[in-house]
């Protein structure tokens, strides 16, 4: 079995009397999308910042891609990428000049750079703004090639911290296409976020994190199940409601939803929408429209964290 | 895991390339920093064209052929701020941040920096001797003459860069650097770059007597007007070398103690 190639302990990190990280423990495992979910000042991203060397922590241990990130950092830095949401892209240089730049920090020869680069720039598509200064990009392309910055040492693990911050929805759709992809090719990608839908659409196990500790962990769907079950929502004609009531109540808690809709909690979840199916049919009962809404991301934020995700810019804050 | 001392140098050269290329890409920061210290030679020359004939000021044919050594250290100063600057907006910015996710050699971060102002001192430097030769300012010294002020140029920007650099890495502000220039321009006037010593007095003389600056500028004035000697090289050349070990001392132990801190 290959050792996790994250891997933190106890970490801590304090800013003064204030307590940003407080005791993680976590471990992202080899092909995992890992998302760090929480909202501004969780903490989410001084666990990267600690994860990625660029912060000491004030206690606890981590190894990442096999070493210690305070007694072997050098060694980290050359087997992770980085592409942190505060870290500016030069805007006087070119996209190839920054390539370049990054080549020759992570010691690819001087043979191969040009390719790598090249390579590089096509997967994102800025090959034809290649020379053009960052100055002139748009917030989207500057991603993109912040993550070609990250990728060109063909990194073992990827360190997102919130890639698509400020993106438009088409933006943010490519990068997470792009992410998507380097992680069939292998790469272990761990990415903090704030926003509900790419934690949902993007990660395979997901920690949420709030006033600096992981308050759940697991896959979404497992997390959004303990949250209780799914909604099952019909439409059906008026003359229909009461018979399809007794119908549904047989599946679980009848539900408040929409005017003209029937909702049920139904236990045991989607499994059983073909037995619902039937027994609306055997009591011929016409239906116009069924849904099955899962827990949210956020039912599961909300019952962890007793507030919202949506709207936590009023949510009191670790720092 | 030690560095090769080739890794570093692959790093020293790729951060120097780019502030370098920072500067030249910066128009608005190249044109001041060379306009103005001309535009002071020439106003100097014009009002102060009879100080020449002033006790105490050497025998030369026009103040503009006087104050050469003071238009170089005055322009090489302005320019010198701009790479502490540039590494403050790049501490400001995360850019500091995305070279230490790197395995970037620590100390090439703050190297690449002074090189590029370093050289663009010495450009200046050169730039100064090219444009006010036709107007018969030349270096007695001859070709080490130019040599030597050229280099000099280079090693001021270097030593005042790296002075700089400690504000930098002290604050991560831009504007914390740039609101230090004063002080430099406050000591470029308490200094002989615009009149000898000799027609100084007062706290004003005993000011310039202590200012490493008189030293370095009569060292270039004595290779301007007097021609070539060991005493105005070592003043030209060793002065800012002296002040240059110093001031990246400190810039060292400014860059360490950031880190550490982290």
């Amino acid at each position: 079995m290959t050792t996790p190639p994250i891997i933190a302990e106890n970490l801590v990190r304090h800013f003064g009397d204030v307590k940003a990280v407080d005791g993680i423990n976590l471990t992202v495992n080899a092909g995992e999308i890992f998302g760090f979910l929480g909202p501004n000042g969780a903490g989410k991203s001084t666990a990267v910042r600690m994860l990625t060397t660029l912060l000491r922590p004030t206690s606890g241990t981590a190894r990442v891609a096999g070493f210690d990130v305070v007694k072997q950092a050098d060694d980290v830095r050359r087997n992770i990428g980085v592409a942190l949401q505060d870290a500016a892209i030069d805007p006087l240089m070119t996209g190839f000049e920054l390539l370049e730049l990054q080549a020759v920090l992570y010691g690819i020869p001087a043979n191969k750079m040009k390719r790598r680069a090249d390579e590089l720039l096509e997967r994102v598509g800025l090959t034809a703004a290649a020379d053009r200064r960052v100055g002139t990009y748009s917030g989207g392309m500057r991603r993109r090639l912040d993550l070609a910055l990250s990728l060109i040492h063909q990194p073992t693990v990827l360190f997102l911290d919130e890639p698509t911050t400020g993106l438009d929805p088409m933006s943010r759709l490519t990068l997470w296409e792009e992410v998507r992809r380097l992680n069939r090719e292998g790469t272990t990608v761990m990415l903090t976020t704030q926003y509900l839908e790419e934690a949902d659409q993007l990660v395979n196990r997901i920690a949420i994190i709030d006033h600096g500790h992981i308050v759940r962990e697991g896959k979404p769907s497992d997390l959004k199940r303990t949250v209780g079950d799914p909604t099952l929502i019909i439409n059906v004609s008026k003359t229909q409601n009461d018979a399809a009531k007794s119908v549904l109540r047989r599946f679980g808690e009848l539900r408040p939803t929409a005017e003209g809709t029937l909702g049920v909690g139904l236990k045991g979840g989607a499994e059983r929408v073909a037995e619902v199916v039937r027994a609306l049919d055997q009591g011929r009962i016409v239906v116009e429209h069924l849904e099955l809404n899962q827990p949210s991301l956020d039912d599961v934020f909300a019952e962890a964290t007793g507030y919202r995700l949506e709207g936590a810019d009023n949510a009191p804050q670790a720092g | 895991m030690r560095r090769k001392p080739a890794e570093t140098a692959r790093h020293l050269v790729a951060l120097s390339r780019r502030s370098t290329l920072a500067i030249f890409r910066q128009p608005a920061l190249v044109g001041p920093s060379l306009i103005f210290p001309l535009f002071f030679a020439a106003l100097g020359s014009s009002a102060f064209s009879r100080a020449i004939s002033l006790p105490g000021f050497p025998a030369v044919d026009s103040y503009l052929q006087f104050t050469l050594a003071g238009t170089v250290t005055q322009g090489v100063l302005f320019g010198s701020v701009t790479g502490a600057a540039a590494l403050a907006t790049d501490i400001q910015d995360g850019f500091f941040d995305r070279l230490l996710a790197a395995p970037t050699s620590r100390t090439s971060i703050l190297f690449g920096r002074l090189a590029g102002s370093s050289l663009f001192g010495a450009m200046q430097a050169l730039v100064f001797l090219l444009v006010l030769w036709p107007f018969g300012v030349t270096v007695q010294a001859g070709i080490l003459g130019y040599v030597s002020i050229v280099v000099g140029g280079f090693l001021t920007a270097f030593a005042v860069g790296a002075l700089m650099s400690v504000v930098a890495l002290k604050t991560g502000s831009a504007e914390a650097v740039q609101g230090t220039f004063p002080v430099l321009f406050i000591l470029l006037f308490l200094s002989s770059a615009f009149f000898p010593r000799e027609t100084m007095s007062g706290a004003y003389r005993r000011i310039a007597d202590l200012n490493p600056i008189s030293y370095m500028v009569e060292g270039q004035r004595s290779l301007s007007i007097d021609g070539l000697s060991l005493t105005a090289m070592a003043q030209t050349l060793a002065i800012p070398t002296g002040i240059a070990i110093l001031t990246t001392l400190l810039a060292l132990r400014q860059l360490q103690a950031r880190l550490a801190n982290r």
